[in-house]
């Protein structure tokens, strides 16, 4: 039996290939599975291509896996178009229509997968439910009879699904799922391929996106106003807010465009309310001046950037990390913008609580960089402990702070109350140029200095933060891993695996990204022998910010490769393998080359 | 409590020319907040950059000096934030028609409830003397040594023409006046745009001076214009650079209901829904 079981499904827009893994998803959170959904289109907005994955375990899932256990090809060209997404190898089951009228011996790929199933998709559906409508629940028959998916659950989605579209295309529907069942029965699979029975401790868990996570997260976090403008893959935590916010006593705009979302936003915090916007690369570019503006008038504020393949348009329907120089660089000036990235949707919602926490303690403009597959992808998870986060409020000044009330005051931590209109005795100027204490516009060079020193200062703290970072692994170890953001979740897993295959590694997942916290990369640095950044962007941008802050030594790697295409669990585990080799250093792979291995 | 103009004046020394327009709009503004007669505390002023925008640190309310171009969104989002606070907010010619004139449009159509003075000059005074939005064609300035070849934006026909509920255009030449319609804006009830002719004594044309005003200037209350009638305020408005036309050019006697009235409605609506569910389930 299988604990892992990851399903590949790639067809037409018609298809229904994404509403089929979205049943498989919700029937697997019923029957107390984990799992994780992502799904991939091409860029038209209705039809075309369109597909998912779906990876379904008995533990936690960390990422949406590597090479596919089950692929289901409805046709071979919409399969074929997303390569590398939905990776076959040998040891794939292959099921496909048997009407693309492809032998199994000529099927387009280029591996021999042992076993190829040609199922009369179609006409099975016409036979059992008379619509091609009806291919999809004939797909989850399948799926369910070989793999031993829920059937009851799946059967019950279907049925509160077509429910409420009359007894004729329930009574189809269900049909159609059936004969898919029968006939996997009727055809059993020479190897047992069987997800083992799920373990559940009876709590309720919840379907949910990192962008619902967030928007969840932000409301928890105090979140009173959000302006933003729509954008792909972020929009969503837009719509979600917009239908809860008002509940809280909140407001949202959707702003003409990003610039006067995030000025919104920044005008919201000047009135004393937490607030916050959320964009995509192209967005993030836009919004650089206001993040300024914020920095120097020292408000509390939240940017999430969610990552797309860039740069401008790019793939603004796929997952990349290339925007870490753009959100720790975005505006000019001698500023320093905390940077937070989760590493899965669980995680999104501390990180945007911690998001909060830090604009409200430091007053300070923070990014939160998501990546499309974390905000878009639907993971099982358990109910959040939501006692364990602690809220933190911006400092506000009190009784006699408020006779002559001084807003920038050069304080020992840096931090200054802070006012808002509306308070008595509170009165400031909150001026984009250089100001003294008082906030009255001053363009002397010595007080420029004392308030760069007050605005960079006032962050140092953040740099000792370990609970930021997650350490995982042999603590003895001389191999180290650092990733970051969604493929934090794949390096997870591939030291989970080395380690089982007897393999001493270490894993560094930061979660602050920016500033670099020197002595935390040092002191991991100092017990190594050998170490690899894996992260998804071309340039390898974390490792490159790494070395700008601390002494990185020449054969501490890179390991990068642009977006779109997911990092595999076995391709970290392969050079984590190399690394312990002992004289590989000269010839160690990696997957694409980058300046730091020239 | 009464105020006086003193309770609004900060300590600040303008940086502005002697002769500037603005003295006389940051007068009349202390003597309308006077006269409406909420605390400095509660009202909020925001600007954008260039000289004009340095308006807000001359008076003691809170002042948001943002940065070029972005005063009314971030006007907005602090009105949305808190419905209560009086919202002003400033800016020049360039700051409003040129780099933020992409917001004018939607801050107009959305409608909340605070006041847009814009300081019109016609020159980019800031930067010593380039071309503004509204330089007529022709001119020559630092920017356009042969004559501008552009006709400049029409403020008044263009926030008329999105629908903006009380239109007023002032001089500095006339302080009665000008106080009056910042005063009547600030009370509209929703979004209030006021032009004031504000010469620039430095690098602006001589015959938009102070002095050149007070001989110009066409009142329009003594023309006998409605302030009720949009249609006949735009053919008015068409005039803007040959006539010089002081008051309300339109004020809507049915004002539509604004977006901060809808947000506390919202809000009310959607948290007794909140109540009202908690009590069925309990």
């Amino acid at each position: 039996m299988l604990h892992d079981l990851i399903i590949g499904m790639a067809g037409s827009g018609g298809d229904g290939i994404v509403s089929a893994g979205e049943s498989l998803m919700s029937a697997s959170a019923k029957e107390g599975y984990y799992a994780i959904l992502t799904k991939s289109f091409g860029s038209q907005i209705r039809g075309g291509e369109s597909s998912c994955r779906l990876r379904v375990a008995t533990t936690p899932v960390l990422n949406p896996g590597g090479a596919l256990t089950v692929a289901v090809a409805l046709n071979w060209e919409d399969f074929l178009r997303f390569g590398g997404e939905l990776p076959v190898t040998a040891d794939t089951v292959v099921i496909y229509e048997q009407k693309t009228g492809i032998e199994p011996a000529a099927i387009p790929l280029s591996v021999r997968p042992a076993v190829v199933l040609a199922v009369p998709i179609a006409d099975l559906a016409m036979k059992s439910a008379g619509t091609l409508q009806a291919k999809n629940n004939l797909v989850l028959g399948l799926l369910a009879g070989w793999f031993g998916l829920g059937r009851q659950a799946i059967l019950e989605g279907i049925r509160k699904k077509f429910g409420r579209k009359g007894a004729d295309v329930l009574l189809g529907n269900e049909r159609a799922y059936t004969a898919g069942l029968a006939y996997a029965d009727e055809h059993p699979l020479a190897a047992e391929k069987r997800l083992s029975p799920p373990q559940t401790d009876g709590r309720k868990r919840q379907v949910i996106d990192g962008n619902e996570m967030c928007a969840t997260a932000a409301l928890f976090a105090g979140c009173k106003f959000f302006g933003g403008y729509p954008i792909t893959p972020a929009t969503e935590i837009m719509e979600r807010l917009q239908r809860e916010i008002w509940k809280h006593g909140g407001s949202l705009l959707q702003a003409e465009d990003e610039i006067a979302g995030i000025a919104a936003a920044v005008g919201a915090s000047f009135a004393g309310r937490k607030a916050m916007t959320a964009t995509s690369g192209p967005g993030l570019s836009l919004k650089a001046e206001v993040l300024g503006l914020a920095s120097v008038v020292e408000l509390p504020l939240v940017c999430v950037n969610v990552q797309r393949g860039g740069p401008s348009t790019g793939l603004p329907t796929k997952s990349e990390q290339a925007d870490l120089f753009a959100a720790a660089f975005s505006a000019h000036g001698d500023t320093v913008r905390p940077v937070l990235a989760p590493i899965s949707v669980e995680d999104v919602f501390g990180v945007t609580v911690e998001a909060f926490n830090i604009a409200e303690e430091f007053q300070t403009p923070v990014i939160l960089l998501s990546d499309q597959e974390i905000a878009q992808r639907k993971d099982i998870v358990d109910p959040i402990d939501t006692s364990r986060f602690k809220l933190v409020e911006r400092l506000r000044p009190i009784g006699r702070e408020l006779e002559g009330y001084t807003r920038f005051r050069l304080t020992e931590s840096g931090i200054s109350p802070i006012s808002h209109p509306g308070m008595k005795g509170g009165s400031y100027l909150a001026a984009g140029i250089e100001h003294n204490e008082r906030g009255e516009p001053c363009s002397s060079g010595e007080m420029h200095e004392k308030m760069n020193d007050k605005r960079l200062n006032k962050l140092k703290p953040l740099q000792r933060r370990r609970d930021l970072f997650l350490m995982e692994g042999d603590p003895a170890a001389t191999i180290g891993v650092i990733s970051w953001g969604s493929v934090a979740g794949v390096a997870l897993e591939a030291v989970r695996t080395a380690q089982a295959q007897g393999l001493a590694v270490k894993l560094l997942i930061p979660k602050l990204l920016y500033p670099v916290a020197e002595e935390i990369y040092q002191e991991f640095f100092a017990s190594l022998q050998r170490c690899v950044v894996v992260e998804q962007s071309h340039q390898g941008q974390l490792h490159r910010i790494i070395r700008m802050w601390t002494n990185v030594p020449r054969e501490f790697m890179s390991l990068a490769r642009s977006g779109a295409n997911p990092i595999a669990p076995d391709t970290i585990v392969r050079r984590i393998s190399e690394m312990a080799r002992p004289a590989t250093r000269t010839t160690v792979t990696t997957l694409v080359p980058t300046l730091s291995n020239q | 409590m009464a105020y006086t103009a003193k309770d609004f004046r900060s300590s600040l020394k303008p940086i502005w020319c002697p002769g500037c327009g603005d003295f006389g709009v940051v007068t009349a503004l202390y003597r309308a907040l006077v006269n409406i007669g909420r605390p400095p505390h509660e009202v909020a002023f925001i600007s954008g950059i260039g000289c004009s925008s340095r308006i807000p640190g001359y008076t003691t309310a809170y002042g948001f000096n943002t940065v070029h171009g972005r005063a009314l969104p971030v006007a907005q989002g602090i009105k949305m934030a808190n419905p209560d606070l009086l919202v002003l907010v400033a800016g020049g010619d360039g700051d409003g028609f040129s780099i933020g004139g992409g917001h004018v449009p939607h801050a107009i159509r959305r409608n909340l409830d605070l006041t847009y003075i814009v300081m019109d000059n016609h020159i980019y005074g800031l930067t010593k003397g380039q071309l503004s939005p509204t330089t007529p064609r022709g001119a020559k300035t630092s920017s356009s040594t042969y004559g501008s070849m552009e006709d400049p934006v029409n403020p008044l026909l263009y926030v008329l023409a999105y629908g903006a509920g009380f239109v007023a255009q002032g001089v500095p030449a006339d302080m009665d006046g000008l106080t009056r319609m910042i005063e009547e804006a600030i009370r509209y009830p929703g979004f209030a745009f006021v032009n004031i002719q504000s010469p620039c004594v430095t690098f602006g044309d001589p015959e938009d001076q102070m002095k050149v005003q007070k001989t110009k200037m066409r009142k329009l209350a003594a023309e006998g214009h409605d302030s009720a009638n949009r249609l006949r305020a735009m053919e008015l408005a068409q005039e803007y650079g040959t006539a010089l036309y002081t008051g309300v050019f339109y004020r809507n006697p049915n004002p539509p209901a604004t977006y901060d009235s809808q947000i506390r409605a919202r809000q009310r609506n959607q948290q007794s829904a909140v109540t009202a569910a908690a009590a069925v389930a309990a």
